[in-house]
């Protein structure tokens, strides 16, 4: 199995009154809220937690993007990503350049080749369309993020593998001049990832590009059916997907026993589930953003991911978060993996909250014991 | 958000017309001269006692606009004007020559800029607490954000009307079909209105081509469209009045019918 740390660099520090009501933390959630002193020990806090991954024998580290939002603060995770190049040896996964929000996907093209002939060839590209709060964040209509995500990708594709100059003449996008410099160092292009909480659409989408795809926070029922889609999907196009194309990315902790584990794990798993992510459904799905039959019945929910409270315990027992001892960590990864099949991780050992010695403890018992056992896989 | 369809009286024929490739769901009633009415973006297919008033001297038409309720999305509408170009090709295929036109809150919008497109072939134009123009300020409430509760809420002034226009909102929630539809609206709004939010920036230089005799219809109240915008568009439009309803939101049709249609209906007999 392929092993990735992961973070989201959220503000951490926001008031009690908001983590006690219900307003949302993106969109409107003002940014006088944020000081600039406390953001700088939080990103150095951050980045150091990302080295520690890589000198942890991690295979590599995955950062994202997020925009107007304390839930992270990577608006720009190929800027991090580059800052991580130089101090690691290890792969950098930019699990999303959320690319049907750029004016000019090219930009992508230039800063993720530039990232991976300076890196060696260690960028992994991920690509996603941007959550819903980013769509009011950014005024744009939800209803051509589809379009756009498969336009951009396309286009950025095709920069990287066609020789140039070409002429782009699409529906969203009109180059006269593609010819992005430098191209990229891995032939014929980086690695490109999926994530996504599972929608049918996405899964297949991945499956019939060889793409790995990579699930999001999601209870282990809807792991287990994203994954089986994804077989379904390879099977359609008459193929065997490698174990490292299923990818799932979690929050993840690690004590000397599960009584501690989840004693410090759940308040940490709140925060990020009822605070940070939290936002109103019309704004996480707003108008247009799925397609008409998604919308009827995630519209029509009364709970959801982000849009109603939950708690450590839930998180923790469904499977949206691993928490436990090395040993017991160890099995349940073990017995998902032998069953689900997944041959790539995305550990999240930062949830937000947590200060950096725990981080540390628990990523260290983490590539102690449960790492080796993980690789042999 | 309209009155139930079911209150439909049986004089109101529906039917689908086909306008260059999709399909036009249709509510006709009444003889005489046709009135077409461009519904708003929360108006979920029905029939209005309003439709049924001028239905008594006209041939009141009412179109789903494409991509809204019944009627086929099209490929080719991204904007406003793009609509208007196909509600003129539904006009001609309805083989009509002049008409009088109603719009309410985004079919208003449409309405104005129908009458930039063919300024002759409209007689009279009703705009009906219409969208198209930014308030000087910006527009205060962002219908995007809101859960259609909470825009019910700020759609209409009286308390009473709110609270049972939320209560059927509430209601929708459990009937699948009118859900869909509250959906497919509302993306379909987002289509049209996103960015630039609920306003075209060239319309004000468009607007004096507009031939129209023009009435402006507003609820004073409007916390959705502003009174202001009402203003601006009997400045921009030669010759244009504006009518405000005291006590009313923004749905005067709907919140007080009967005062709406005592202005509306003489200003079309003129």
């Amino acid at each position: 199995m392929d092993v990735f740390g992961f973070g989201l660099m959220p503000y951490r520090d926001v008031p009690q009154a908001h983590v006690d009501s219900s307003d949302s933390s993106w969109v409107t959630y003002s940014n006088a809220n944020f000081d600039p002193q406390r953001g700088a020990e939080f990103y150095n806090e951050y980045l150091e937690e990302y080295l520690i991954y890589d000198r942890l024998g991690f295979d590599g580290i995955s950062v994202n993007e997020h925009h107007q939002t304390s839930y992270g603060l990577m608006p720009a995770p190929n800027l991090i990503a580059a800052m991580l190049v130089p101090r690691t040896s290890c792969r950098i996964a930019i699990l999303g350049n959320a690319i049907s929000l750029r004016d000019h996907p090219l930009r992508v093209a230039e800063e993720i080749a530039m990232l991976d002939v300076i890196s060696g060839g260690r960028i992994i590209s991920g690509f996603v369309r941007g959550i819903g709060g980013e769509y009011h964040s950014f005024s744009m209509d939800p209803n051509s993020s589809r379009e756009r995500f498969q336009e951009a990708h396309d286009l950025i594709v095709k920069s990287w593998t066609d020789p140039g100059p070409f002429e782009w003449y699409g529906e969203h996008y009109k180059f006269r001049y593609v010819n992005p410099w430098p191209r990229p160092m891995q032939q014929p292009h980086p690695p490109i990832w999926s994530p996504s909480q599972g929608s049918t659409e996405t899964v297949a989408w991945a499956a019939e590009r060889h793409y790995t795809y990579l699930q999001t926070f999601s209870t282990i029922d809807n792991i287990r059916k994203a994954f089986k889609l994804f077989r379904e999907a390879t099977d359609k196009v008459g193929y065997e997907p490698d174990a490292k194309q299923m990818g799932w990315s979690f929050p993840i902790f690690v004590a000397d026993t599960d009584a501690e584990a989840r004693r410090i794990a759940g308040p940490h798993l709140e925060f990020l589930f009822n605070t940070l992510i939290r936002m109103p459904k019309d704004v996480f799905y707003p108008s247009g953003y799925l397609s008409e039959a998604s919308a009827a019945r995630i519209m029509a929910s009364k709970s959801g991911l982000g849009t109603s409270r939950t708690t450590g315990e839930y998180l923790m027992d469904n499977g949206f978060a691993i928490v436990g001892s090395a040993d017991s960590v160890a099995e349940r990864l073990t017995q998902y993996q032998s069953e689900i099949g997944f041959g790539t991780m995305s550990g999240m050992f930062q949830f937000g909250s947590m200060g950096i010695e725990e981080f540390q403890s628990s990523v260290t018992l983490f590539a102690d014991k449960v790492l080796p056992k993980l690789k042999a896989l | 958000m309209t009155a139930p369809t079911e209150i439909r009286p049986p004089e109101v024929a529906e039917s689908t017309v086909e306008v260059r490739g999709s399909r036009v769901r249709l509510l006709t009633a009444g003889t005489g001269d046709p009135v077409l009415y461009l519904h708003g973006s929360g108006d979920l297919g029905g029939w209005l006692p309003a439709h049924s008033a001028l239905a008594a001297d006209y041939t009141v038409i009412r179109p789903d606009l494409p991509g809204f309720n019944h009627s086929e999305p099209r490929k080719d509408v991204g904007t406003i004007s793009d609509l208007a170009f196909r509600i003129w090709d539904l006009i001609d295929e309805l083989g009509l020559e002049t008409l009088r036109v109603v719009g309410s809150s985004l079919g208003g919008w449409l309405a104005a800029d129908l009458a930039t497109i063919e300024p002759s072939r409209i007689s009279h134009l009703v705009l009906v607490d219409a969208a198209g123009l930014r308030p000087a300020g910006g527009h205060g409430v962002d219908m995007f954000v809101l859960s259609p509760a909470e825009i019910l809420a700020r759609t209409y002034h009286s308390q009473p009307m709110r609270d049972q226009m939320v209560a059927a909102a509430g209601e929708r929630e459990n009937d699948p079909d009118a859900f869909l539809l509250m959906l497919r609206n509302r993306a379909a709004t987002a289509k049209l209105a996103w960015n630039p939010y609920f306003h075209d920036v060239r319309l004000p230089d468009r607007l004096h081509r507009v031939r129209a005799k023009t009435l402006a219809v507003w609820g004073a109240e409007d916390q959705l469209v502003p009174v202001e915008c009402g203003q601006r568009y009997t400045e921009l439009i030669p010759d244009a009045q504006l009518h405000t309803i005291a006590g009313c939101g923004h749905l005067p049709q709907l919140e007080r019918t009967e005062e709406f249609l005592a202005v509306v209906a003489p200003f079309l007999a003129s």
